[in-house]
């Protein structure tokens, strides 16, 4: 419930975490493209020496449409998705959550399991296949998190929490490394 | 054939296929609404530049394609690999096609994408940083 009291405990948590932004709501293309543009200016202003700034940014959006595919359906009151961007001395941290129906957890689990059990090189194998198969919405949803994970060393993790009997919260958290960003293993 | 300029938005590349100089420059951001619709009439695009073209394929002008982003989304990905595959199709009847990848300074990633692409196309790019 909206009152003084929990608007301050919420930015005082916030503020406690280092938090760059903090967004609840409906996450609709409009909004997500305003939102993105006020990050990256954000970003490129705290790291303009290091580049880390477009890595933090194309994990961010992957991340933001990967709620838009996995919202359950629904009216937007049961859309309420959320996305906070944090940074401590060495990481950026991003976490997105959104509603999901639960039968559609257990795929979705599958495909991130695939993806959190491989290595790098294991990663843009799978990248490969995924770019190179045929356009499908399934497709596209698993080169998002694939993206994610090459981009962010594969720093990922999950959780499920239940909601009510047939729907629960899906939250993905990204960890991007800012003293050893991910390398490319191949040279230039 | 009329050259083909797209203006570039904040979710959307710009696109600059200059028949004049033969510079095809297509950059900026990509995360369009509707990403089918955005990029279809570009690779229709090409394909009928190809197909309007001499029929002694080494008169047609040597082209460079410039792949020129600041950021795409992964879903843009599978069409900018699309246009590149078409590219290679015509590369291989004959036509006269440079590739050039841009990325920014310090952008791995983006460097680290080119690469792959040009992998999986199995086609030489020049890579171009700023």
């Amino acid at each position: 419930m909206g009152s003084i009291s929990t608007a301050f405990e919420a930015h005082q948590i916030m503020s406690e975490k280092n938090t760059l932004i903090a967004f609840t709501g409906h996450f609709d293309h409009l909004l997500t493209t305003l939102l993105l543009l006020n990050i990256k200016n954000k970003l490129s202003a705290l790291e303009s020496t290091s580049g880390i700034d477009r890595k933090v940014y194309s994990i961010l959006v992957e991340s933001i449409e990967n709620v838009t595919k996995h919202s359950s359906k629904g009216d937007d009151t049961q859309n309420i998705a959320i996305l906070l961007l944090s940074k401590s001395h060495d990481k950026y941290t991003i976490v997105t959550g959104n509603h999901i129906m639960n039968d559609e957890i257990p795929a979705l689990k599958e495909k991130l399991e695939k993806v959190l059990k491989h290595n790098q090189a294991e990663l843009k194998q799978l990248y490969r296949e995924q770019i190179l198969s045929k356009r499908t919405d399934d497709n596209n949803a698993g080169l998002g998190i694939i993206d994610i994970a090459i981009k962010s060393g594969n720093l990922m993790q999950y959780e499920f929490k239940p909601l009510t009997e047939s729907t629960s919260f899906y939250l993905l958290q990204t960890e991007i490394n800012i003293n050893k960003p991910v390398l490319s293993e191949v040279e230039a | 054939m009329k050259s083909l300029i797209i203006e570039g938005t904040e979710d959307s590349p710009s696109v600059k296929f200059d028949v004049n100089s033969g510079q095809f420059v297509i950059g900026g951001k990509s995360r369009p609404e509707n990403t089918v619709k955005f990029f279809t009439p570009i690779i229709d695009w090409i394909t009928g530049f190809y197909a309007k073209k001499s029929t002694r394929i080494a008169d047609n002008p040597p082209v460079v394609f410039v792949f020129k982003f600041e950021y795409f989304n992964s879903i843009s990905a599978k069409y900018i690999l699309d246009i590149m595959f078409s590219l290679k199709d015509f590369i291989s009847e004959g036509n006269k096609i440079g590739i050039e990848w841009h990325y920014a300074k310090l952008d791995d990633d983006m460097l680290e994408t080119g690469k792959e692409f040009s992998n999986m196309v199995n086609l030489k790019f020049d890579f171009i940083q700023h």
